[in-house]
């Protein structure tokens, strides 16, 4: 009797978890299509090291993001501050020697505030600002360094190999992607962000300093950037890159949705961001494995992007949408 | 825009420059855009200059009035660069094979690109931000699909004389912008269509309360920015002879910015076609001026950087709007 209670108890907690998180079902139906497809060289050392690598580039940059996400607003901004910061890096090394790298999640956070302070007080739908911003941190980047990619040496130790055939920016990304659930998990400032996302006039009128949390969720969105570019900037080849790509910008915004977090805010968080980029990444390096020529699976990525959307905005009833 | 018809002169006081900052600004800019290209270098005036400047602003004329009926509307389309892009390379790719058709054929698939956008937004309750530029990423496969990442070359001269051919000393592109600018304009401030599409821009609620097919509106203004994006992309062609699927690249913020810097308001309901060209010689003219003072991309997408986030501060009607996301 205890026994089939308990059980039950587990079926129920899975069926609950499979509610809550869907994509859980989209990943297991990935790992088994693609691996009875290719069963040798899906699950290869050299495949899996491949999918980790991507896994760190996608998940370092959504995982910022996810915090603004959580109030409903945008940050695109996260490509910006890795730029420009491995630019600064560039240029404070002969002064700072070693410590230049701290230069990453200074601008980080320096763009969150102000961000943030100019989407609160000014009014700006915060996708155009961000965007516009995006815009000027390249330019900057590109006039600082003169137009070429800059390479900084002295921060191999991030690549150093540990482990066999698992990337070493993987072990470094495992305790971000802790703070960042914890963060979401044991602080009250996740609680209010997500009040703010699900009901803003509510949370205002339930005594919720909206401004100065709002403030707080793009420094956040910053700061794990920022932290997460010191990795990514010697993960990416060690230099500051020059030429933005629509695919960089759009690929973590497919992860974020894609595990859950809906773009108007109020549910979700780093943990299903997470979801979210193990699975992009495991449809995207099964899709590279197959015969297809790399433009359609440029194009079904931005299809999966619309599907993802559609599929997270179900059931939104009474909400404007511009 | 609410200004009644006083029959006294208006006076010069603060208070009509700051009901008419609107109108003022954009022109004061330009003034000052201008003069200060003129003073750095002499040949700006100049009739070689101007017709720099033409060529520069026309095209980029037609994708912004439909960029800026979608900004009337509250919503935003980030896929007219891309749409301009291919529809540039269908018009190079097929020349060969069906002649003139191409023209047609182009603006259809447009068309039918900008309704897909409308249905994502207005159907399946897809911000429109999101929807158009997971559309974008769409069409950049297609385009790379399409033109296998090489060169085209446009070579009918008489595909190229839609643009290129002189009339009264000006090129044809001047005529075709200055067209579509008058219909677009008549088009916002003179029909139902325009006074509907204020009107949901303005305010969402209201505009169904009030027998408005709010979501037929912004699947048609989503298929008329599309179809100006198209036509805008053929000739396009048609001046440039030739491209890749580097055309439009890093359009997207420039384009936002000439809206926003004629005076339309992101929020929806304020400005209008008219003035988006104020705004388009803006930022074209910047372009092209710092272009014939061999100042690089790098200030460039700086400058329009800035203007953008500014421009967008600056029109943004704050009494307004309580929420903004």
């Amino acid at each position: 009797m205890n026994n089939r209670n308990s059980k039950n108890k587990v079926f129920q907690r899975i069926k609950q978890t499979l509610k809550m998180h869907p994509v859980i079902i989209v990943l297991l139906a990935l790992l088994i299509i693609f691996g009875s497809i290719y069963p040798d060289r899906f699950f290869s050392p050299i495949n899996i090291k491949s999918i980790l690598r991507q896994f760190v580039t996608l998940m370092l940059f959504a995982l910022g993001p996810t915090f603004v996400v959580l109030t409903g607003s945008l940050d695109l901004s996260y490509v910006g501050v890795w730029m420009l910061g491995g630019v600064l890096v560039w240029m404070v090394k002969p002064i700072l020697g070693i410590f230049a790298i701290i230069m990453i999640p200074v601008v980080g956070v320096t763009t969150g505030f102000l961000v943030g302070v100019i989407q609160t007080k000014a009014k700006i739908p915060s996708f155009i600002l961000t965007l516009s911003l995006l815009m000027t941190y390249t330019g900057l980047a590109a006039l600082l360094a003169e137009g070429y990619p800059r390479a900084v040496e002295g921060y191999e130790f991030i690549t150093a190999p540990i482990i066999r055939y698992v990337p070493s920016t993987f072990l470094w990304t495992i305790p971000i992607i802790a703070a960042a659930i914890f963060f979401m998990k044991y602080t009250r400032i996740c609680v209010y962000l997500n009040a703010i996302g699900s009901n803003e006039e509510g949370a205002r009128l339930a005594g919720i300093n909206v401004d100065k949390y709002k403030i707080l969720a793009f420094m956040l969105s910053g700061g794990f950037t920022g932290v997460g570019a010191i990795i990514l900037f010697q993960h990416l080849g060690g230099s500051a890159q020059m030429e933005l790509k629509l695919n960089t910008l759009v690929w973590p915004l497919v992860a974020i949705v894609l595990g859950g977090t809906p773009l108007t805010g109020g549910s979700g968080g780093p943990q299903r961001t997470l979801l979210g980029a193990i699975t992009f990444t495991i449809f995207y390096r099964g899709l590279y494995l197959s015969a297809l020529h790399p433009t359609m699976v440029t194009l079904l990525v931005g299809v999966l992007l619309i599907v993802a959307i559609i599929i997270s905005a179900r059931g939104l009833k009474g909400v404007t949408v511009t | 825009m609410i200004q009644e018809k006083s029959m006294t002169r208006p006076k010069l006081s603060p208070e009509w420059l700051r009901r008419n900052m609107a109108t003022i600004g954009p022109i004061t800019f330009v003034i000052a855009v201008v003069a200060v290209f003129q003073i750095i270098n002499p040949f700006f005036l100049s009739y070689q200059g101007f017709i720099t400047l033409v060529y520069a602003m026309s095209y980029f004329l037609i994708a912004s009035c439909g960029l800026t009926f979608v900004i009337l509307t509250g919503s935003f389309d980030f896929s007219v660069p891309s749409v301009l892009r291919l529809s540039a390379l269908i018009s190079v790719m097929y020349i060969e094979k069906i002649g003139f058709l191409v023209i047609p054929l182009a603006l259809v698939v447009c068309l039918v690109i900008g309704f897909i956008n409308g249905i994502l937004l207005a159907k399946f309750k897809v911000p429109s931000f999101l929807a158009t530029l997971g559309i974008s990423i769409v069409l950049e496969g297609i385009a790379w699909y399409l033109s296998k990442g090489h060169l085209q070359l446009m070579h009918n001269e008489t595909f190229r004389s839609l643009a290129t051919s002189f009339l009264l000393g000006l090129p044809a592109i001047f005529y075709w912008g200055m067209g579509v600018w008058i219909i677009c304009t008549f088009l916002a401030l003179a029909t139902a269509f325009g006074r509907r599409t204020y009107a949901v821009g303005g305010n969402l609620q209201g505009a169904g309360l009030s027998d408005i097919n709010v979501a037929r509106q912004r699947i048609y203004v989503f298929m008329l920015s599309g179809f100006l994006s198209g036509l805008a992309g053929i000739l396009y062609m048609s001046q440039m002879g030739g491209g890749s699927v580097r055309i439009g690249a890093d359009m997207a913020i420039p384009l936002f910015a000439s809206v926003v810097a004629g005076g339309t308001a992101l929020t929806g309901g304020v400005g209008g076609p008219h003035r988006t060209i104020l705004g388009v010689i803006i930022i074209t003219w910047i372009q092209a001026g710092m272009a014939m003072l061999a100042i690089g991309q790098d200030i460039q997408m700086i400058t329009f950087g800035l203007i953008a986030i500014g421009m967008s501060i600056a029109t943004m009607d704050r009494k307004r709007i309580k929420i903004v996301k």
